[in-house]
């Protein structure tokens, strides 16, 4: 029922699901191709950059609005005492209807730009439940810590442009050219990893790295846990938390 | 003074030296902890309406909040007979303002426990009882605050469970439906209903409740027969001069 609050608020502006993130991408590709010049051609870049960005916009998106889902529900946390962690898992699966049709849109750009489907594509699915997962868990931590204090609230978009600029969204984390350095990129943030797979899956038909994926389901699945359970033994204090 | 009623019944709900403190970010209050209830212990029995009188927050709102589950005390402890359920009825508060008058009473059915068979039958009821009209079909941030609370109190009205909190809800709509309204209340009161009623209302109180706890600067200050407590209460307010808030 919340989810169906959720979807019926953004149905009035359904197409923004799809302006939006085109419009990112068009700034992005005015920014960095025409005014910076970037190595690559026009074509690659713009497919370059939709990759990233389209996948990117999902993760920043879904975590921001997760993080102040609870704060934001006052009038429903005064009321009635519901598992505080509903909150936050009913925007991250408001997203994901809605990354469906940016991945969507991604595919038409994909094929507008010659880069026909592949078998490989189907790599995409365990890549895309472990970005899931991923969300998932941050949604979690953000909400519960914006809850905390909601002096967070105030970090997180501060964090989402640092993943932004760290990610490789719009550069090639592959042009690194210390091969420590480059592992280091995509050891310590697994949005850089998660990117790169979406781009060396759809554009080059390249398998992800496996261990790197489940390594990071893994974490992800530990985390969701941890933050269930911290969340419902908590529940009352956060009530507490929103409510003062 | 002791509770002369119903100490016979079986109690449904007991507070016992119950106590809530926060943290306040300023340096008011206590070096700011800010003390909400400080040792409160009462008991509720069955079929009884308790109702709880007090000034502006003196912790009144928190007493059902905290029966209700949605709070828990730092400190005292709460005893709630097993199977029971306690649930909140504030009006304004819990709706969804972009979804229909019918979508939001659902809801609000739903978040009170009836599944969604039994949530869809009392709708009707509701968009009837309500008098709303065509009103209920249409998004809930497009009704005036008249018609919010009457949305608001037929849901909870309709709605069913073993203890019902209700938070100065019978000041809704117009004088007309302002009747109709209480006419319910008062055949559910008078019913099988639990009830924890909190107003500034004195005649609301006498006429409602069997019994009255009177909470004052985070402590019950009086507690017993309605008319008692309220004339204590009343006469304690006369001489002083700071108005009511």
């Amino acid at each position: 029922m919340l989810l169906k609050a959720e979807a019926s608020r953004f149905s009035l502006g359904y197409l923004w699901w799809l302006i939006e993130p085109m419009l990112w991408v068009a700034v992005f590709y005015l920014v960095f191709n025409v005014i910076l010049e970037s190595p690559r051609s026009g074509t690659e870049f713009l497919v370059f950059l939709s990759t990233g960005k389209l996948a990117f916009i999902w993760f920043s998106k879904a975590v921001s609005q997760a993080s102040n889902s609870i704060v934001n529900s006052q009038g429903l946390v005064a009321r009635i005492n519901l598992p505080k962690s509903l909150f936050p898992m009913a925007v991250v699966q408001e997203s994901l209807y809605r990354q469906a049709a940016v991945y969507s849109l991604l595919v038409a750009v994909l094929l507008i730009f010659d880069y026909p489907p592949a078998v490989g594509w189907l790599w995409m699915l365990p890549l895309i439940a472990v970005f899931y997962l991923m969300i998932v868990a941050c949604a979690l931590i953000g909400a519960y810590l914006v809850c905390m204090a909601r002096d967070f609230s105030n970090l997180i978009p501060l964090g989402m442009t640092f993943l932004l600029f760290t990610s490789g969204v719009f550069w090639d984390v592959r042009e690194i050219e210390d091969p420590e350095k480059l592992s280091m990129v995509l050891n310590i943030n697994p949005i850089a990893f998660v990117l790169d797979a979406h781009r060396q899956i759809l554009m080059y038909g390249q398998a992800p790295d496996l261990d790197h994926l489940s390594y990071i389901a893994i974490v992800s699945i530990a985390a969701i846990v941890a933050m269930l359970a911290l969340m419902r033994r908590h529940s009352q204090l956060l009530a507490l938390k929103v409510l003062t | 003074m002791t509770d002369v009623m119903g100490s016979h019944r079986p109690v449904l709900l007991e507070l016992d030296n119950v106590t809530l403190d926060y943290r306040s970010s300023k340096d008011t209050y206590d070096q700011g902890v800010h003390h909400v209830l400080d040792r409160v212990s009462l008991r509720l029995y069955e079929n009884e309406t308790l109702g709880i009188i007090g000034r502006n927050g003196v912790g009144k709102t928190t007493i059902l909040r905290i029966m209700a589950g949605i709070l828990a005390p730092t400190s005292g402890t709460v005893r709630m007979e097993k199977g029971k359920t306690a649930s909140l009825l504030s009006i304004g508060l819990g709706f969804r303002n972009e979804l229909s008058g019918r979508d939001n009473a659902l809801l609000a059915a739903m978040l009170q426990g009836a599944n969604k068979r039994q949530a869809s039958g009392f709708l009707e009821e509701i968009k009837e009882f309500s008098e709303l009209g065509d009103s209920f079909e249409e998004p809930v941030k497009t009704y005036s605050a008249g018609m919010r609370s009457r949305l608001g109190f037929t849901t909870a009205l309709m709605t069913h469970v073993d203890i019902l909190l209700i938070d100065e809800v019978l000041s809704v709509g117009d004088a007309q439906f302002k009747q109709k309204a209480q006419a319910a209340m008062k055949e559910r009161v008078k019913g099988e209903q639990t009830v924890v009623f909190v107003s500034h209302v004195e005649a609301q109180v006498r006429e409602l409740c069997d019994r009255v706890i009177w909470i004052d600067k985070a402590k019950v200050c009086c507690e017993g027969e309605a008319g008692l407590v309220l004339d204590e209460y009343r006469a304690s307010l006369r001489p002083e001069s700071q108005p009511r808030a």
